[in-house]
């Protein structure tokens, strides 16, 4: 009854693990009370576009017949989790927040990462809501629905993973694995309140996720604490040959480095661009993460504006590309606001996407460099906080500006160079914010550390959604 | 001409087939695009950066 009571206050990934393996509690036990607490909430929030319950129950079984058995279940053991409906499931049509793909065959099995998941003991529970193939800030989906942020149902649980977002800050599940093209883990995390890691290009296998962008597309994670992130990104990293894009990198576990706290790192606050495009709340939050890491250095890597640019134009022309076909035969199936940003993509002079792309390698070479004199950077995540759904502007640097598209402004230039970031919600009143801790390539294990050491220091914490 | 004369014939330089009823709201993504293509072109780049993938030993 405890144990239950716990998992109402939601306990979250490492503790579930334990008491599953100890034996204090049933995986069975758990997946129930995530699939009642679904049942409850989803309705209002919408984060799910379909739910496995008896699939999920399964799995719990099998991993319960594990314990009483004396074997091992692994470091998930009976952790309730949802994905991105980009992720293939075996023997269902992978959406991608789309109608168009309902005409492609049923997955024939899961994606490589939900199978490490699940061989980690982790059970999934359902498909959660997005943009439309990727391409939005916002999660308000025309075909789905919007997804609402738990915090303020009125308003945005950022996007594109909303739906993965949404659902662990409001305890559904607890965790989540999405996608970041060009923020869409970073966004929801900081929307919703919660901690997101987005690992170097090349670091998670993309083998049956549906893609967006090819060389800008990283799988990773939300969670509500630095050590959950940890524990669900060692269970699943790892080379993969079938995505040609994955690094031969040999699997470097990032839990051992959270539980040395007094570790010191040299960190740099991006300012320029990076201070201009946040508002005054996004300015405390990177303010109290500075203090708190005992970040004294200001850096303004000049080319941030361009970098964003050239994602901006590098997106439109990728995507437009892989829809190229979809885009001719059955334009009035897409979402209008993707469709209209597609076809424009496609009508892009090639020259500018070749001048993305160069533009890409300079902005390369300026953050290797500031990184050659600092550990680790920092920026806010969002240039605001939740806007409401609908919402057709927000207002950045004195301007107002599209919100849809302008969501990324701070989130675009360092996804745009695949570095590794995790977002952490900073401890506030009023809507949550998030603070973006970048390493060099690789050092997901650093980001992890500090964004652990913060979260010992009170500095930052799940933001636990009150009408939930 | 104006945007959506000029979007119908760009659509057919490019083989592409684009209902009239979203040339405007198309017209409209097109231009926020080349507004940040201008930041990709000025200040101009060195010749000698190239987006290749360079192998190191």
């Amino acid at each position: 009854m405890i144990l239950l009571d716990r998992l109402e206050r939601l306990a979250g990934v490492c503790a579930i693990a334990t008491a599953v393996r100890r034996g204090e509690i049933t995986a069975v036990e758990i997946i129930q009370n995530r699939l009642d607490r679904i049942e409850r909430l989803n309705p209002a929030l919408n984060c799910f576009t379909q739910i496995f319950a008896d699939r999920a129950l399964e799995m719990a079984r099998a991993v319960d017949v594990m314990v009483q058995a004396g074997q091992d279940p692994g470091p998930l053991a009976g952790v309730p989790f949802g994905v991105k409906d980009n992720y293939d499931v075996a023997g269902r049509v992978t959406s991608a927040g789309s109608i168009i793909n309902r005409r492609r065959a049923a997955a024939k099995a899961d994606a490589i990462i939900l199978q490490r998941a699940a061989k980690a003991g982790a059970v999934l529970v359902g498909t959660q809501n997005m943009d439309e193939f990727a391409y939005g800030f916002t999660t308000e989906n025309a075909h789905y629905g919007p997804t609402r942020n738990p915090h303020d149902h009125d308003r945005s649980a950022g996007g594109s993973s909303g739906g993965s977002a949404a659902s662990v800050a409001a305890g559904l599940t607890d965790f989540s694995l999405g996608t970041d093209t060009n923020g869409s883990i970073r966004v929801p995390a900081s929307f919703c309140g919660i901690f997101g890691l987005k690992p170097t290009f090349g670091r998670l296998p993309r083998t049956g996720t549906f893609p967006f962008v090819h060389d800008l597309d990283h799988l990773g994670s939300f969670a509500r604490s630095a050590a959950d992130l940890a524990a669900i990104y060692d269970a699943i990293q790892g080379h993969d040959d079938h995505d040609v894009a994955c690094a031969q990198r040999a699997i470097q576990p990032t839990s051992p480095a959270l539980r040395k706290l007094d570790q010191s790192f040299d960190v740099a606050v991006l300012g320029g661009w990076f201070h201009d495009m946040a508002d005054e709340q996004g300015h405390a939050a990177v303010a109290a993460v500075a203090s708190a890491l005992g970040a004294t250095h200001r850096l303004t890597l000049d080319l941030a504006e361009r970098a964003r640019a050239g994602a901006f134009v590098l997106t439109a022309a990728s995507g437009g590309n892989l829809h190229r076909e979809a885009l001719q035969a059955q334009a009035q199936d897409f979402d209008p606001a993707t469709r209209d940003r597609l076809l424009a993509g496609l009508l892009l002079p090639a020259d500018l996407v070749l001048q993305a792309q160069r533009i890409r390698q300079v902005f390369r070479e300026q953050i290797m460099a500031a990184f050659r004199k600092h550990d680790l950077l920092i920026a806010a995540a969002t240039p605001c906080t939740a806007p409401l759904l609908g919402q057709s502007t927000i207002r950045i640097n004195g301007q107002d500006v599209p919100a849809r598209p302008n969501m990324g402004v701070l989130t675009q230039p360092l996804s745009f160079v695949g570095l590794p970031i995790v977002t952490v919600p900073v401890v506030r009143t009023g809507l949550p914010i998030g603070v973006q801790i970048v390493a060099p390539p690789w050092r997901e294990d650093a980001a992890l550390a500090a964004a652990a050491r913060l979260e010992a220091e009170g500095i930052v914490q799940t933001a636990v959604a009150d009408a939930c | 001409m104006n945007e959506e004369e000029k979007l119908t014939v760009l659509a057919k330089l490019a083989g592409l087939n684009i209902d009239p009823a979203y040339h405007l709201g198309v017209a409209m993504q097109l231009r926020a695009l080349l507004t940040q293509g201008e930041l990709l072109t000025s200040p101009p780049l060195a010749a000698e950066i190239e987006p290749a993938p360079a192998y190191h030993p």
